[in-house]
């Protein structure tokens, strides 16, 4: 495996204090397309928040292309594209408009036609971003992960809501982008979106890591043949 | 830089597609004028030597900086802190600052373009001239201006909710609005509404404008200028130090 391009060593972190992510510890390396695993409030959006930098940990470290991103921000982000979860945009603003505000952050910024020509929303760019479904409005948000050309791009719960064909036409485009080598962490609900995309999972419970491995490797060590009945089973909770 | 103006650009946009401040910052102010001037404009006001029209343009042309500082900027401010619109730019190589910057320049231009449609209706309908210095009005309208968004930054920077804010700016607006002179004229208020309004951030800055436009001698302001150049520095102070992206 090749070097890991997101470290995480012994975080924690507390919220009044409920423990919310307890020593959790994980790394992803280059070109891997890494999930995150858990029930709501499992942790995954505060350990997605502490990689970037949002959350400072009470305890470990988290680096991500070798840097902290809290004061290495700069940098780290014309690098690192993100996409968060239930964001929402200026309530008039439309596609086109909030297109270029995010490509004027960056220093090189892609050709956003390009991106929303890629994803099917071109013929969109003069609409409101309020009158998008929810799924061309998820698949905005990818778009805007991708505006500064990352290297990594994190996307939480990004299917959350979607309707099927919505959500395999977000995989597709995902799809594509592994297939360009970009690495891409990410946090979903649902076993087969893992099960399709992730070369590597990490299930968490209680902001505590319950096990790591390929897909194959984390079904092979439970009783069961698919994922989703092993999820239960590592969460302890009865399968049906 | 040009990067700033792009996303400046995009905002002020979004300004002007908003119906409220349409309303408020830019047709409310000139119909008052209309109404004022059309029923005393050159009527002395409370027997100072000063008409009503001249009243109505130095105060009037503080309108367009109450509706942007304590509504327009709290309300995006706290809009796009609700909608983690900040939080998503705190992940970008710019930071949120950027955002506010961009927001508080296109409230500054509504603010402006406010001013400049009164003036141009009290020139054109009523004939109205300065009688003062117009550096010294526009150095006056300045200071306000800033001395009035540095307190609707600390209104977004304190309230944490669009609920304690919509409080916030009811309180901070509306009294602003009615009880400072700058909407109705501060000579048809009774003598204990005159106090109430010479304590008024908002009173300070339309009285300071006023001077500066009859051209009275302005040391006689200096303690006006002296107030708002405090409130500016002590609110932004406490803005800066106490604002939340998230």
């Amino acid at each position: 495996m090749s070097e890991s391009i997101i470290s995480v060593s012994n975080i924690s972190k507390s919220f009044g204090g409920r423990k919310v992510v307890d020593d959790l510890s994980l790394s992803v390396a280059q070109g891997e397309v890494f999930g995150l695993l858990g029930h709501n409030g499992a942790g995954k959006s505060t350990t997605i928040e502490m990689i970037l930098g949002i959350n400072k940990p009470d305890t470990g470290s988290a680096y991500i292309l070798g840097k902290d991103a809290a004061s290495a921000r700069k940098e780290i982000f014309e690098k690192v594209g993100v996409q968060l979860q239930s964001s929402s945009y200026q309530a008039s603003i439309k596609v086109g408009e909030v297109c270029e505000e995010f490509a004027s952050l960056y220093q090189n910024p892609a050709d956003y036609h390009h991106l929303l020509e890629q994803f099917g929303l071109l013929p969109l760019i003069k609409s409101p971003v309020m009158k998008l479904s929810g799924g061309e409005r998820q698949k905005l948000s990818v778009v805007l992960a991708l505006i500064g050309s990352p290297e990594i791009v994190f996307l939480d719960e990004l299917t959350t809501g979607l309707d099927v064909s919505a959500r395999r036409e977000v995989w597709k485009t995902l799809k594509a982008l592994k297939a360009e080598g970009m690495t891409l962490f990410l946090t979903t609900h649902y076993m087969e979106e893992a099960e399709n995309l992730c070369d590597c999972i990490c299930l968490i419970k209680n902001g505590r890591k319950v096990t790591e491995g390929t897909v194959r490797e984390v079904v092979d060590a439970s009783p069961y043949d698919n994922l989703e009945d092993a999820y239960l089973w590592y969460m302890g909770e009865e399968v049906i | 830089m040009r990067r700033f103006l792009t996303l400046y650009k995009i905002e002020q946009k979004l300004f002007f597609r908003s119906p409220d401040v349409f309303v408020f910052n830019l047709c409310m102010p000139v119909v008052v004028l209309l109404l004022i001037g059309f029923i005393a404009g050159d009527q002395a006001a409370g027997g100072e030597d000063i008409t009503y029209i001249q009243s109505a343009f130095a105060s009037l042309t503080a309108v367009g900086i109450c509706c942007s500082a304590f509504m327009s900027i709290p309300i995006v401010m706290v809009d796009y802190r609700d909608k983690k619109i900040l939080k998503r730019l705190y992940c970008s190589p710019a930071s949120p600052v950027r955002l506010l910057a961009a927001d508080t320049l296109c409230s500054v231009v509504m603010s402006a373009i406010s001013a400049v449609l009164v003036a141009a209706a009290a020139v054109m309908v009523f004939g109205y001239r300065m009688e003062g210095d117009f550096l010294y009005f526009m150095g006056a309208w300045l200071l306000t201006l800033i001395s009035m968004f540095s307190i609707g930054l600390v209104a977004a920077a304190l309230c944490r909710t669009t609920k304690s804010l919509n409080v916030a700016t009811s309180i901070l607006y509306f009294p602003m609005l009615f009880f400072s002179g700058a909407t109705i004229p501060y000579e048809l208020f009774p003598k204990g509404l005159q106090r109430v309004a010479d304590v008024m951030p908002l009173g300070v800055g339309i009285d300071l404008m006023k001077a500066a436009s009859i051209g009275a001698d302005m040391k006689g302001s200096l303690p006006n200028i002296i107030i708002l150049a405090v409130i500016a520095a002590v609110c932004s102070t406490v803005a800066v130090k106490t604002f939340r992206w998230e």
